[in-house]
């Protein structure tokens, strides 16, 4: 199934293109969202909800027109960034409040706002004010409405900001639990490519309001094409240079050498290490954090910009 | 902490419709008002003081107002009672200007838009939260002033229930302006202290200024500015009172389309409200 498909969606603020010309199909399941900030995540996020009209393109979630609405936010439940909680509402008068506006008789929506509050591990204080709420606290609530009418699509934006560690932790054994249960899809939508990388199973990279990337995350940290990583205790560079001059692919980065395989790779590299007095402590598949793959696409992205 | 899992299942329930979603937001809405000491004080006070004021009107007419006959005519003096102005400018001010501009503030807005529902089942909503209670002060006191006049009898009980259904009306008239002149002002803000601000100067700055310009250049067309005194002679008119200054169909005129306009263009923002900031 496909979760989100759009064809050049754009939003314009002004002089910003904030979307620019997205064309992608996410499939469902647990999906990242990646990119710095001010890459468009957020806007892309709201243009799915229908927060904001788009300026251009099309796009669909669950197989729904965005601009058909109501119905598509009936199988949404949407996390913002930003604090969005009525301060003089109990934690579990917000949820069941939000659990009615989403269409849950009284009732259910009272057990239902029990039940998530709950699960996300807010207990006897769920009868205090959310302006007395701490952060975590407060997060734990934005999660709790998103989840109350029990939807098909979660969107998750930034759920880990302004957490300390342990909260972060917490938050992301709550959002990892809603990915794995069945029926329930994920869009998670962070800048803190750590969080993706432990929950989610495929990523789109957007930097710039453009798609740089998508695919599942295993395949792209992998990579297309067979390369290897070798980390030498020596003059990375030269030894970048030798191999090169020897008719092989190789870029010196901050995480090592990344040489394209090819027959003959491996005595190439001995003899330029031994020609180099240089020692090789590791050489390896190639496989990137997401971080470093992100990092390699930006430069790659703003080369070709430049 | 733990987290406890177990209670957390799939929901297999449909949905209730988008009535049953707005009927949510007036009720808690509601309630959230009458939890409020401010909202309750002036919504007490102002339906006490409009109410009692008009059954005194009622009991010393003969002795306030010599000449004044009990028919129809005499309830036009409980629908001009000058704490209605006080009382609905200070409603409007305490409950309404928060009730959009609250939820801009806090971003509570991204919540409501992100749940299954339009702009303009929110905007409904909101107004129908802010009308009942301003309908306290504009209709409840003329409809048990009818009442109390018809029980003492003061007036045949035809009369009463004639005075009644035109208390509904006139009152229902000047509860939709104030409902409508409010939320458009607070849609324009996050703060509700300028929304508030500008209820009174809507009415206060008006209706002062504009009699007392009207007594001095000797011009009562300027009074059509004045929404009371616009409300005023319409409610003359209803109850075949002596015509005020100004013509009471102009005056309707411009009551009817000040709520309309004002109604059609906090439509036309919150539907072009994007929610960006965030």
């Amino acid at each position: 199934m496909v979760l989100v498909e759009t064809a050049g969606l754009t939003k314009v603020f002004g002089d910003v293109r904030a979307v620019d010309d997205l064309t992608v199909q996410i499939p469902d399941g647990a999906i990242g969202l990646v990119g710095p900030n001010g890459a468009g995540k957020t806007t892309f996020l709201r243009l799915l909800l229908s927060l904001l009209q788009p300026t251009a393109g099309t796009a669909k979630v669950l197989g729904r027109d965005i601009g058909d609405g109501v119905p598509v936010r009936e199988r949404i439940g949407y996390m913002p960034e930003h604090d969005c909680l009525v301060p003089d509402m109990t934690g579990v008068g917000l949820v069941s409040y939000m659990g009615r506006i989403s269409g849950l008789d009284r009732d259910t929506a009272m057990s239902r706002s029990h039940d998530v509050l709950q699960f996300v591990g807010v207990e006897e204080e769920r009868y205090r004010k959310i302006a007395e709420y701490s952060t975590g606290m407060k997060q734990k609530i934005k999660l709790a409405q998103s989840m109350v009418h029990d939807p098909q699509l979660y969107i998750f934006d930034e759920p880990t900001t302004g957490l300390d560690p342990r909260g972060r932790t917490e938050m992301l054994d709550l959002v990892r639990t809603i990915a794995k249960s069945p029926g329930r899809n994920v869009l998670l939508s962070s800048h803190l490519l750590p969080d993706v990388e432990t929950i989610c199973k495929y990523v789109v990279i957007l930097d710039g309001g453009h798609q740089i990337a998508a695919g599942e995350l295993s395949q792209l940290l992998t990579g297309a094409t067979d390369r290897l990583r070798i980390d030498v205790r020596g003059d990375q560079a030269a030894f970048a240079r030798l191999l090169k001059e020897a008719g092989f692919e190789a870029d010196a980065g901050p995480t090592g050498l990344h040489v394209t395989r090819k027959p003959g790779l491996e005595s190439a590299v001995f003899d330029t290490a031994k020609a180099l007095g240089a020692e090789v402590r590791y050489m390896g598949k190639e496989i990137r954090s997401l971080e470093e793959l992100f990092l390699e696409l930006v430069a790659r992205t703003e080369k070709r910009g430049a | 902490m733990s987290i406890s899992l177990p209670t957390y299942s799939r929901l297999e329930l449909p949905l209730l419709g988008r009535r049953e979603r707005v009927r949510a937001i007036i009720a808690t809405g509601l309630r959230r008002e009458f939890r409020r000491p401010a909202a309750i004080v002036v919504t007490v006070l102002g339906a006490a003081f409009t109410t009692i004021t008009s059954i005194v009107l009622l009991i010393f007419a003969q002795i306030l107002i010599p000449g004044q006959a009990a028919d129809l005519t005499f309830f036009a003096l409980p629908a001009s009672n000058g704490f209605v102005l006080f009382f609905v400018s200070l409603m409007a001010a305490v409950i309404g200007a928060g009730l959009i501009a609250d939820d801009m503030q806090s971003m509570a807005f991204t919540l409501y838009m992100s749940r299954p529902i339009t702009q303009t089942d929110y905007l409904l909503a909101k107004a129908a939260i802010l009308a009942p209670l301003v309908a306290m002060v504009t209709i409840l006191p003329l409809l048990l002033t009818a009442l109390v006049a018809a029980l003492l009898s003061r007036v045949s009980w035809a009369i009463a229930v004639e005075a009644m259904g035109i208390s509904l009306v006139i009152g229902g008239l000047l509860t939709l302006f104030y409902t409508a002149v409010t939320l458009f002002l607070s849609s324009l803000t996050r703060r509700k202290g300028i929304a508030a601000a500008g209820v009174f100067a809507v009415n206060f700055g008006l209706t002062v200024p504009a009699g007392i310009l009207a007594t001095r250049i000797g011009n009562p067309a300027i009074l059509y500015l004045s929404p009371w005194d616009d409300y005023v002679a319409v409610a003359s008119a209803a109850f075949g009172a002596t015509p005020s200054a100004i013509d009471w169909l102009a005056a309707l005129a411009v009551l009817l389309g000040v709520t309309v306009l004002a109604a059609f263009v906090t439509y036309i923002r919150m539907r072009a409200v994007e929610v960006i900031t965030g």
